[in-house]
Formats: structure tokens, C-alpha cells, sequence
């Protein structure tokens, strides 16, 4: 048997896309730094970036010769210890949400499935009200916080799991019961809102989705949660491939059809529960992030899947910066500049490929 | 561990969908090489026996074994490699190639950490080849015409090399040109190959010419299996279809055609002789336990003849058996007893529940005993029965006329389910068309 392991060998198309991607990335972080409430030179950025990823292995300053010493001081901690931390949060937290999103519609066959649509994402902001209303942990809120998110979220998609199981429900079916649960979930997240007025600003400002006061232990954490997330959605990419045929269908060529569509649903509430807890509620990304992987790569899910992290990864780096251009002298969460980029956004793909073989022809 | 020309074959299978039962012990089998038709009108249960033998529905009953192995031991992955289905229809949203929607066929035989390699490449390319499709591999799957699409669908189900083909209407979408090639395509592939080929087929036309057998369910039960010319008779298009039709041959090709010769449908008797009934002589609640046992065990049973209201008649009427039924009290009439008589020969077997005989209900066993002829008999007579005779011993005659012509004693519900299940699935006690022709092997 000759099969190898391993992706086989990207043509070239997509190496161009990959540099292209990778400029993205370099990009947002320099427009990060120039956009951000204190302006700094993309070279200055450049500069402190290399001095500290390579530990100031090459000596002299930090910032560069152009810069005044006393001033690089603080110009080092606005990048090191802020804007990198938060860019970085932006793009884990993206990734996850892409991976999410993408494994959400090869599973539901549906270009409309997503984490935020499914409640996945507001039954992580039900499990945390509880600590913004009642109080509870909040003394260790930076430890609890994310817990109490995350058990949300995983109940929420446990919920849908349990739909699942459920012999007679169809993928449609399935796909209706979490919009409900998301209706639902949403009117008890207005009620705990309600309950405890003191608790809301904390609450408001966490729902709309934010990575301000980004520390490096919370990327570390992210970075670690996607990495295994991301080993575990490898594997699901050929199983997606062969779900859109049907269940059935995939099962009769082999597939544990079931099996792929209970743990595909988990592992999306774990990527989204992740994101989630680390930087509240942020929509679009999860819907958006496959489409445009769609367009760009195709319909194979084992592709679609890893690119769908890196596009959620751009998108929410992109409405990072974007929050800084609109705002600069105020923390603007970055929910709020998806929101305006995503929904428009959205529509356009729908329609611009509705008639004719887009990816938008299936919703 | 996949090896060709292997027998497939079911075995009493049952199966149902909620509490809807759909196949009621269905047996048959295919030889290595052989295209078996599976016909019968819509809702007869050819889907749901491709669908079971698939393992997509669970079985009630029965057992579908390959060669000496029963399927219900292999894994999903195992199935896949020992059958190929093409179900009726298939949704395809997206615009993959046709190489990479024919690969995925191979699925069976790629491992969760693997790639597809050479081999796999190789049983694509003589997939792609078999259904003519090779010029094509690289177009999008939404861009090939209905029949290419088809064809794709077919190759899809050829690249797993699995022995034994589910295909559902393969021929649903195509036009007349193309259900041809199609089918003489996979005839001569399980001819060649030594693979099996379960064809569900709506058109009898195509069944008559392609398949080697054909096999025809109604209402989920198996009612005819053989050569096509001995199956095809017009008792079965009668009483199945609901067709006056013939099968005869083109004097020039030799090749088997449909002949209908009435328009519309016509009405088919009660209590087909293909399907098995078993006729129950009851009355007066004897036959309660009997009558619940058989139906749930997916039997079609007559009961005859009882008054109204009698809890036996209430019953039946419950359990949709059709009943030859007289107004309370009056002694059974003439009318009556001519119909009884006809539900006795309408069925395969006729079993006599132990209900008490009196003058109102003594000609049921008199008109047993006329017309039974060599069908099998049996009484029912559960221990510390009390004498049930209140004829002054005319009963006890006629009972005896019985034994003496055959009839097997049976004391215990377990023991009436094992002899019916015994006469109804017999061979030769089929009807007259199906039972000369010969089985389709040992």
C-alpha cells in the first residue's frame, strides 16, 4: 500500500495565497502599531518586535537608533506588553472561531451554521453572567471567568449533541433547534442582565467582545488550546468531505457518520468555549471565515478547515485595527467593528454568489 | 479478506421503520455473478431491504450473511468494503471534480491518518474507465449532464471494489438509451467479475431483460423469486401490480418484453395466494392468543367464520385480518360459509383454534374438512383444554377426519410460531407459477 500521510503537495496557486497570508499577518501588526492610541513607525514596531522575539540577542537599543532612549522605554511597553498580547489574543481567538465555524457548516451542511447563530457563543456569555451577576468568583475573575464561559458554552453544545443522538432529528432539524436554543439562551441572558444592574457595565462591555488588558499568560493559554484543537480538526477534515454526501451515504462508504457529527459538534463548542471565555461574545467571525476559505481554496474540507483558522485569525487582527482606526481614544471592543465589517459583509457574499456555483448557492 | 464470488444471503430478515413494520422475513439469496432485479410496486420494500442489508436500518429479525459470515458483526468500515450502494438520489451542493467525488469511493480503504496513495488512484482511474467517464475526471461533478452524472455516481460506487452492488433505480434519471448502457454495464461487470448486483428496479421491462433473477417483494414480503419467464407470470402482475399483462418475446431478438393488455388497474382479491396467508379458524376469544402472536410476528392471517361481536372477530377487526364474519347468533348462512370456504383456499396453511363447537358453529370444521385438500393443518390444543364438544361427538369426527388427514398437534404458542414460520416459508408451497419454477439454486 503506497498511501502517504500528510497533506500532499500544495500547487502553486496556493503557495501564492500562503505568501499573501502571511504578509497579512506582518501587516496587521505594524498598522496596530501606527493606528494605536500612542502612533508609532511601522519601522519602530519592526524594531521592538525583533529586539524581543530574539531576546535583544543583537544588542543596542530596542527601539532602534531613531528613536529617543527615554521614550523607547514606554514605546516598548505599549507594544510588548499591550498591542502584541491583544493583536495576538484578536488572532487566536479568530482562528478558533473560523475552525469552529467551518466545522459547524461541513457538519450541518449548512453555509449558514455558526458558532454565534447555534448559541454556543451566548451559552459561554449565560455561564459567565453568572459571574458578572451574582458575584460569584469574581475575586479570581481572571481564572473564573474563562471557566465559567467555557462550561456554558459546552452545555449549550451538549444540548445540540443531545438533539443529535435523538434517532429521528435531521440535520435540519438539528440546525433549527440551535437557533431556538439561541433565542432562548439570549432571553435568559437578558433577564440576568436585568437581575443585577451593578454587574451589567462588566457584563456589557465582556458581551460585545473586546481583547483589551491582553496578558501574555492568556495568548499562552489560547495559543495551547488551539494547537490541540487544531491536531484534532486535522483528522475531521476528510470525514467532513464525505458528510456532504449525506449521512447515509458516508456511512455506506465507511464513515461513522454519527460519531463524526457528535464529536465535530464538541470539538466546535470547545474551540468556540476557548474563544469565548477570553474575549466575549464576537460574531461573524465563525460564518465568515469558512465562505471566504470556501472562495479562496475550494471545497475540500481538509483545506477549508486549517484556512478558515487563518482567515478568523485576519478577520478579527483586522477588526482589532480597525477598532484603534475608529476610536483611537477609547477601548472600542472589537465585536463592535466585526459587527460593522461582517453583517455587510455577509449580505454581499450572499447575494453575489447566489445564482451560479458560489458557496453561497447552498443557503 | 474481501474476496469475490461469495454467496450473499438474508435470511428471515424483518425490519421496520418506527413501529411501521416494512419487511416481514424476507429470504433470498445471490450467486457470485449474478444480477438479481429486485421488483415490486412502490412501498413494497425494495429500498428498505437495500437500506437493511446496508445496515442503515437495523434488522428486527433475521440474519444476512456473506458466504458463512453474518454482517452484523462487521464494523461500518468493513460493510463498506463488501458493498457498494447507489442510493436513488444523492444531493451534491458543490462543484468538486469528478476524480475527487469518485476517490471518495476509496473511503473504505484509507485509514484516518492516511492520504489516498497510488493504489487508490488506480482503482479510480479503472472505475472511471468501467462507466466510460475517463475523458472527465477533471470537470466539476455539476458541470456533466444528468446521465455523466449518473455514470460519475456509478463510477463512485465501483472505485471501493466492493463484491456486492446496492444500486436503488439506478436508472431513475436517465433516458432510455442510457438505463441501457447502464444496466449492460453492470451485467457484464458481475459476469465478468464473479460480483453481485442487487438492482431495486421500477421498470419490469429492464428487470425481464438484464437480470439473471428477479425477486419481488409486496407489502415487505417476499412473494416470487426465480428465473425471469416462471416470475413474471400474469397471476403475479395480476395480483402485485394490479395489471392484466404478459411476458413474451421478441420473435427476432429473443429478448423478454411486458405486454399489458388492459389499461387500467384491476382490483385484486383479498388475501393474495403469493403472500402466504394463514387461515385461522376461531371464534368465541379461542383464537386470541394465536391471532396477537402471529400478527406480531409479521404474519398475514384470515379468520373464519365467527359471529359479530364475538371478542375474536372484535379483535381481528383491531388487527386489520380480514374475517368471514355472520350477524350474532344466526347459524353461519349459506353466503357465509361459501366465503369461508374461499378464504380456506386462499391460504397456505390453516390452523384451528380450540373453541368450543356447538350446532351455530359446526360447519366451520364440516367446510375445513371439504376443502382443505393437501393444504398443511394444525390444531391448537394447549394442555387442561376442557372438552369443547357440545355436538353430541360430531365435532370429535370431525376432528379426528383431521388428525387422520395430517393435522399436527400443537400445545404451545412458541410451537404454533415455529410450524407456521415452517409451512409459510416451505419450499413448493408458494403459488403454482413460483413454485414450478426452480428456486435459483439449492
Amino acid at each position: 500500500m503506497a498511501r502517504t500521510g500528510g497533506l500532499r503537495g500544495f500547487p502553486l496557486r496556493s503557495l501564492t495565497y500562503g505568501a499573501l497570508l502571511a504578509a497579512a499577518f506582518v501587516a496587521l501588526f505594524l498598522l496596530a502599531g501606527l493606528l494605536g492610541p500612542v502612533a508609532i513607525a511601522p519601522l519602530t514596531v519592526f524594531h521592538i518586535l525583533g529586539y524581543e522575539v530574539t531576546g535583544g540577542a543583537f544588542g543596542g537599543s530596542p527601539c532602534g537608533s531613531s528613536v529617543d532612549p527615554a521614550r523607547c522605554a514606554t514605546l516598548v511597553l505599549i507594544v510588548w506588553e499591550s498591542i502584541v498580547p491583544e493583536i495576538l489574543l484578536a488572532f487566536l481567538a479568530g482562528a478558533l472561531l473560523g475552525v469552529s465555524g467551518g466545522l459547524l457548516q461541513g457538519v450541518f451542511r449548512n453555509p449558514l451554521a455558526d458558532p454565534y447563530l447555534l448559541g454556543i457563543s451566548t451559552g459561554a456569555a449565560i455561564g459567565a453572567s453568572i459571574l458578572f451577576v451574582f458575584g460569584v468568583g469574581l475575586a479570581q475573575a481572571n481564572l473564573t471567568l474563562p471557566l465559567l464561559a467555557f462550561v456554558g458554552a459546552l452545555l449549550t453544545g451538549l444540548v445540540i449533541l443531545l438533539a443529535a443522538r435523538s434517532a429521528r432529528s435531521s440535520i435540519e432539524t438539528l440546525l433549527l433547534t440551535g437557533v431556538a436554543l439561541n433565542a432562548f439562551l439570549s432571553g435568559g441572558l437578558v433577564f440576568t442582565l436585568l437581575y443585577n444592574p451593578i454587574g451589567n457595565l462588566q457584563l456589557n462591555f465582556w458581551l460585545l467582545g473586546g481583547v483589551f488588558g491582553a496578558t501574555w499568560s492568556q495568548v499562552g493559554l489560547l495559543f495551547g488550546g488551539l494547537l490541540v484543537v487544531g491536531a484534532l480538526v486535522v483528522l475531521h477534515g476528510r470525514a467532513l468531505n464525505l458528510l456532504q454526501l449525506g449521512g447515509d451515504v458516508a456511512q455506506s462508504l465507511g464513515l461513522d457518520s454519527r460519531r463524526v457529527v457528535m464529536r465535530s459538534i464538541l470539538l466546535a463548542s470547545v474551540a468556540t468555549a476557548l474563544a469565548v471565555a477570553f474575549t466575549g461574545v464576537i460574531g461573524f467571525v465563525g460564518l465568515i471565515a469558512p465562505h471566504i476559505a470556501r472562495r479562496l481554496f475550494g471545497y475540500d474540507y481538509r483545506r477549508v478547515l486549517p484556512i478558515s483558522a487563518l482567515v478568523g485569525a485576519i478577520l478579527l487582527g483586522g477588526a482589532f485595527d480597525l477598532s484603534f482606526a475608529i476610536l483611537p481614544s477609547t477601548e472600542l471592543p472589537i465585536g463592535v467593528p466585526m459587527a460593522f465589517l461582517g453583517g455587510p459583509f455577509f449580505v454581499y457574499v450572499l447575494y453575489r454568489y447566489r445564482q451560479g456555483s458560489g458557496p453561497g448557492a447552498g443557503a | 479478506m474481501i474476496r469475490r464470488a461469495v454467496r450473499l444471503e438474508l435470511d428471515r430478515v424483518s425490519a421496520s421503520y418506527d413501529a411501521r413494520p416494512a419487511l416481514h422475513r424476507v429470504s433470498f439469496h445471490a450467486d457470485p455473478g449474478e444480477v438479481v432485479a429486485l421488483t415490486g410496486p412502490n412501498g413494497s420494500g425494495k429500498t428498505t431491504l437495500l437500506r437493511a442489508t446496508l445496515g442503515l436500518l437495523p434488522l428486527q429479525g433475521g440474519r444476512i450473511s456473506i458466504g458463512d459470515r453474518s454482517t452484523d458483526r462487521l464494523t461500518i468500515r468493513e460493510r463498506a468494503r463488501w458493498f457498494g450502494w447507489m442510493p436513488q438520489s444523492e444531493p451534491i451542493r458543490e462543484n468538486i471534480r469528478v476524480r475527487q467525488y469518485v476517490l471518495y469511493g476509496r473511503n473504505p480503504w484509507i485509514g484516518a491518518w492516511e492520504s489516498e496513495g497510488e493504489e487508490d488512484h488506480r482503482a479510480v482511474d479503472r472505475a472511471l474507465a468501467a462507466v466510460d467517464l475517463s475523458v472527465a475526471p477533471e470537470r466539476g461533478i455539476l458541470e456533466l449532464s444528468g446521465g455523466e452524472r449518473q455514470r460519475a455516481l456509478m463510477a463512485r460506487v465501483l472505485a471501493s471494489e466492493a463484491p456486492f452492488l446496492l444500486l436503488d433505480e439506478p436508472t431513475a434519471h436517465l433516458d432510455i438509451g442510457h438505463q441501457i448502457d447502464l444496466l449492460e454495464r453492470v451485467r457484464s461487470l458481475c459476469h465478468r467479475e464473479q460480483m453481485v448486483a442487487l438492482v431495486a428496479l421500477h421498470d419490469l421491462n429492464l428487470a425481464a431483460r438484464f437480470a439473471d433473477r428477479i425477486v419481488t417483494l409486496h407489502r415487505g414480503r417476499l412473494v416470487a423469486d426465480g428465473p425471469v419467464e416462471s416470475i413474471l407470470s400474469p397471476e403475479l402482475l395480476r395480483e402485485v401490480w394490479g395489471i392484466v399483462a404478459e411476458l413474451k418475446r421478441d420473435p427476432a431478438s429473443g429478448l423478454p418484453y411486458l405486454l399489458p393488455t388492459l389499461p387500467g388497474p384491476v382490483t385484486r382479491s383479498t388475501g393474495s395466494s403469493f403472500e402466504g396467508v394463514v387461515h385461522v379458524v376461531g371464534g368465541g376469544g379461542a383464537a386470541r392468543g394465536i391471532l396477537q402472536r402471529l400478527h406480531e410476528e409479521g404474519f398475514l392471517l384470515s379468520l373464519g367464520a365467527v359471529h359479530l361481536f364475538d371478542s375474536d372477530s372484535e379483535l381481528a377487526r383491531d388487527l386489520g385480518i380480514p374475517a368471514v364474519v355472520e350477524t350474532p347468533f344466526a347459524p353461519l348462512s349459506d353466503a357465509i360459509r361459501q366465503r369461508h370456504r374461499e378464504l380456506i383456499q386462499s391460504a397456505r396453511a390453516v390452523l384451528v383454534a380450540p373453541f368450543a363447537v356447538g350446532p351455530g358453529n359446526l360447519a366451520n370444521l364440516q367446510d375445513l374438512v371439504d376443502t382443505l385438500g393437501a393444504r398443511p393443518v394444525a390444531l391448537y390444543e394447549p394442555a387442561g383444554l376442557p372438552s369443547r364438544d357440545f355436538t353430541g361427538g360430531r365435532a370429535e369426527c370431525l376432528l379426528q377426519e383431521l388428525r387422520r388427514r395430517g393435522a399436527v398437534a400443537l400445545t404451545t404458542l412458541d410451537e404454533v410460531v415455529r410450524w407456521v414460520d415452517r409451512v409459510v416459508s416451505a419450499p413448493g408451497s408458494g403459488p403454482p407459477s413460483a413454485a414450478s419454477a426452480p428456486a435459483g439454486g439449492p
